[in-house]
């Protein structure tokens, strides 16, 4: 403890170049939160992505070939299976083409909400129920959009009504928040009823059946079991968790790796380099200074650890900095990737990339600092 | 002494001593060596993408969707497609045809090689004219598929990336086999096609409408007269747009993803080793005190002595950026790489190299600024008294 002031008047012998070194680490540090941030968000999302629903779709992909409805009750006969319910899907735009709103469909029993991923709240809830025209929407989309519960919300589309109008409009009757990310942050809940009696074409066809499973670990079995049943039938399925379409999407990501790890590589051997030049400098500076130490009696040893715990608090304080200064552009990215996230592992491995940088690069002064001999550190004055 | 003259001769004093510098400068051509290795090596992302996809196209391409919907997502009736063959402008090809290919697009599923995990695989129904519109397609082994029969090529990127795509290998579509009856090579995409003819597959997938229409014109010259000719014709619904500004609209989201997460990290990078450099710089200036103030007791100009610092720590940025741009050369260029499910490789071009180089001449002059600014402001009295 009594080394502090020494250590501390050490640190700021050169304020510009403390600050500046300071600075370094800390924008290094912010990198290496970021990407790592990324890389760790995206393996936190799958691993809370629910396993225990599935998605029964067309094998030919969305989109391409709508599952009739009839479906549901051979789906609802597969042992495991708990609810099964309906969801059409389709897009709209409001009001300018650019601002685009996802429309999905469900039918609102009295089960329905156990087979979803949504927060909703009771009341919301049941003005759903009672509203035929009525939509919740996502909490981002009526925030971005300004919408209030009661407005009438006017949407294009490319499903035409029987009246031949691709205009609909819903009355917005609550909000409702969605704990799964891949289903993007942009989309509206409306009756599938309605919207099935009221449109020209496609009566009685679904995009997907979400299906909540009794065993979350039998999920697996009763997805192979669904689509065993279709096999070789005009609607061929391919049944999976919602942790498994989150496994796909994101695995694309993880051909990245390489490119961030390489990166990552960069930022610390740059830094390395950096650093260590300057704290040589700073010790052939010092030399007289040191030599006074040694003469009144400071060890090499004591010497060497000074100079290392120097360097030490300036990269951990400086890497404490960048992390935190990483945290504050996570929602700016999460434009990008949902769900950043900086999890205690993350800072860890920081702080101890942090503390190992700064051994490494004050290792050699330190060495160099030890071994000075009085006369000549002395003579240099 | 003029000013110019006074600048040249201090440059030249502070070049030749730059051994004796040698951690500093080292720092500074690492530091920013690693800050435009990185921005080169993720902007070549971009790059790489955009050359696979607009590179190949065309311009004399025109790609046609119904009115309203999205490229890719049409809904061509028969009779629609028929009439395009009719309209002016389009290239003939040897048998006096018009260039004019049918295609839908269906879904399937198929299988990554190495993770083994199944993926969405789009497979392009398309009239055996194909080969008269895009001569690129290369046969490399097998046989184009035959009109009327259920056969699948596919091109040398589904045979890496995925299982099941190798010659006389079957792929079960709508409880059909489709045998696999040859292979093709479109030079230098890496993106997996599987090509089929499209009325066959239309019955298999009981479709009656195209997904897409492609016309090959004379010229892209006759764009106009082919567009106003199809609008003007009142039994047609169809859009025209040039391929490559379709294909662009198309890869516009992932390019600003890929685009915006390289400037980011360039950007951060570039801090860095600027404040490296600076850092470096001010060591220099204070190691150079005593000369410094002789220079400006001998009559040298602090604006001389400003540029010819910053001119210095441009001229060692430069070989940084040089060493940076090839790193990333050697390490990524031709790499194959396949984000957000889209395969392509990695390009490091020239132009990307330049533009490493203008980065690291700003990161000199600003890294450069404020300890040349403290190097002309050296107090001559009491540098020259600690001599």
């Amino acid at each position: 403890m009594r080394f502090l002031p020494l250590i501390w008047s050490g640190i700021w012998r050169k304020p510009g170049r403390t600050v500046l070194i300071f600075l370094q680490v800390s924008i290094a540090f912010a990198l290496f939160g970021v990407l790592q941030g990324l890389k760790t968000g995206v393996e936190h999302l799958i691993a809370e992505a629910r396993a225990d629903l599935l998605l029964v779709r067309s094998r030919a992909g969305f989109f391409a070939n709508p599952l009739p409805l009839g479906m549901l009750e051979q789906i609802q006969s597969v042992p495991g299976v708990k609810v099964v319910e309906p969801v059409e899907l389709f897009l709209g735009t409001y009001q300018r083409p650019t601002q685009r709103v996802g429309i999905v469909a469900i039918r609102p029993d009295d089960t329905w909400t156990t087979a979803f991923t949504y927060s909703i709240s009771p009341q919301a809830l049941n003005a759903f129920r009672k509203t035929r025209t009525g939509a919740l929407a996502l909490v981002d989309v009526a925030r971005k959009y300004g919408w209030k519960v009661g407005d009438h919300i006017p949407l294009q589309t490319n499903i035409a009504q029987r009246n031949g109008s691709k205009d609909w409009t819903f009355d917005l009757v609550g909000t409702f928040d969605d704990s799964d990310i891949g289903a993007g942050r942009g989309y509206i809940l409306i009756n599938f009823s309605y919207l099935d009696e009221a449109r020209l074409t496609g009566q009685g066809t679904v995009q997907h059946f979400n299906v909540a499973v009794s065993d979350p670990r039998r999920a697996t079995t009763v997805a192979d079991e669904i689509d065993r049943r279709f096999a070789n039938s005009a609607n061929e399925t391919r049944t999976e968790s919602l942790r498994e379409m989150a496994q796909t999407s994101m695995q694309s990501i993880g051909d990245l790796n390489f490119l961030i790890r390489a990166v990552v590589g960069a930022v610390l051997v740059a830094l390395l380099f950096a650093t260590a030049t300057m704290m040589m400098q700073s010790i052939r500076e010092r030399t007289p200074e040191l030599g006074v130490l040694k003469t009144v009696g400071f060890t090499s040893r004591v010497v060497f650890l000074l100079v290392l715990v120097e360097a030490l608090a300036v990269f951990v304080l400086a890497a404490v900095f960048g992390l935190a200064l990483a945290t504050l552009v996570f929602p700016f990215a999460s434009k990008f990737v949902p769900g950043l996230t900086m999890p205690g592992i993350v800072v860890g491995l920081g702080l101890a990339c942090a503390a190992l940088a700064a051994l490494i690069s004050s290792a050699l002064p330190a060495m160099r600092a030890a071994r000075l001999q009085v006369v000549n550190a002395l003579a240099e004055r | 002494m003029s000013a110019g003259r006074q600048f040249l001769g201090i440059l030249g004093v502070n070049l030749a001593a730059v051994t004796q510098r040698r951690g500093a400068a080292l720092t500074i051509i690492i530091g920013v060596a690693c800050a435009v290795g990185a921005l080169v090596s993720m902007l070549s992302m971009g790059v790489g993408a955009r050359q696979q996809e607009i590179g190949g196209v065309r311009p004399e391409h025109v790609m046609l969707t119904s009115t309203g919907a999205p490229m890719f997502q049409g809904t061509i009736p028969r009779d629609e497609a028929i009439t395009v063959r009719d309209l002016p402008g389009i290239r003939k090809d040897r048998d006096h045809k018009p260039i004019v290919v049918f295609q839908a697009f269906v879904g399937s599923e198929a299988r990554r090689r190495v993770t083994g995990n199944r993926v969405f695989l789009p497979i392009i129904g398309t009239t055996p004219n194909i080969t008269e519109y895009s001569p690129e397609l290369q046969l490399t082994a097998g046989r184009m598929f035959r009109p009327g029969l259920h056969e699948l090529v596919a091109s040398e990127s589904c045979v890496r990336q995925y299982t099941g795509f190798g010659l006389g290998d079957r792929r079960d579509l709508r409880g059909v086999d489709w045998p696999i009856v040859g292979h093709v090579d479109i030079s230098g995409y890496q993106q997996c096609i599987v090509l089929a003819d499209v009325e066959t597959l239309m019955s298999a997938f009981s479709r009656t409408t195209y997904t897409a229409v492609r016309v090959s014109l004379q010229s892209p010259a006759d764009y106009d007269r082919f567009r106003a000719s199809l609008e003007s014709n009142p039994s047609l619904h169809l859009e025209a747009q040039y391929e490559r500004d379709a294909v662009a609209g198309q890869f516009k989201q992932l390019n600003a993803l890929l685009n915006f997460v390289s400037l980011f990290i360039g950007t951060i990078m570039a801090i860095g080793a600027t404040l490296g450099a600076m850092n470096s710089l001010y060591a220099i200036v204070d190691g150079r005190r005593r000369e410094l103030a002789t220079l400006r007791a001998i009559g040298f100009g602090s604006g001389a002595i400003v540029a010819s610092m910053l001119c210095e720590s441009m001229l060692l940025a430069v070989p940084g950026a040089v060493l940076g741009a090839g790193l990333a050369w050697l390490l990524f260029n031709r790499m194959s790489v396949s984000p957000f499910g889209f395969s392509f490789q990695l390009a490091v071009t020239p132009s990307l190299a330049l533009l490493g180089i203008e980065w690291a001449l700003a990161m000199g002059l600003i890294g450069g600024l404020l300890p040349s600014l403290r190097a002309a402001r050296v107090p001559v009295t009491t540098a020259l008294r600690a001599l």
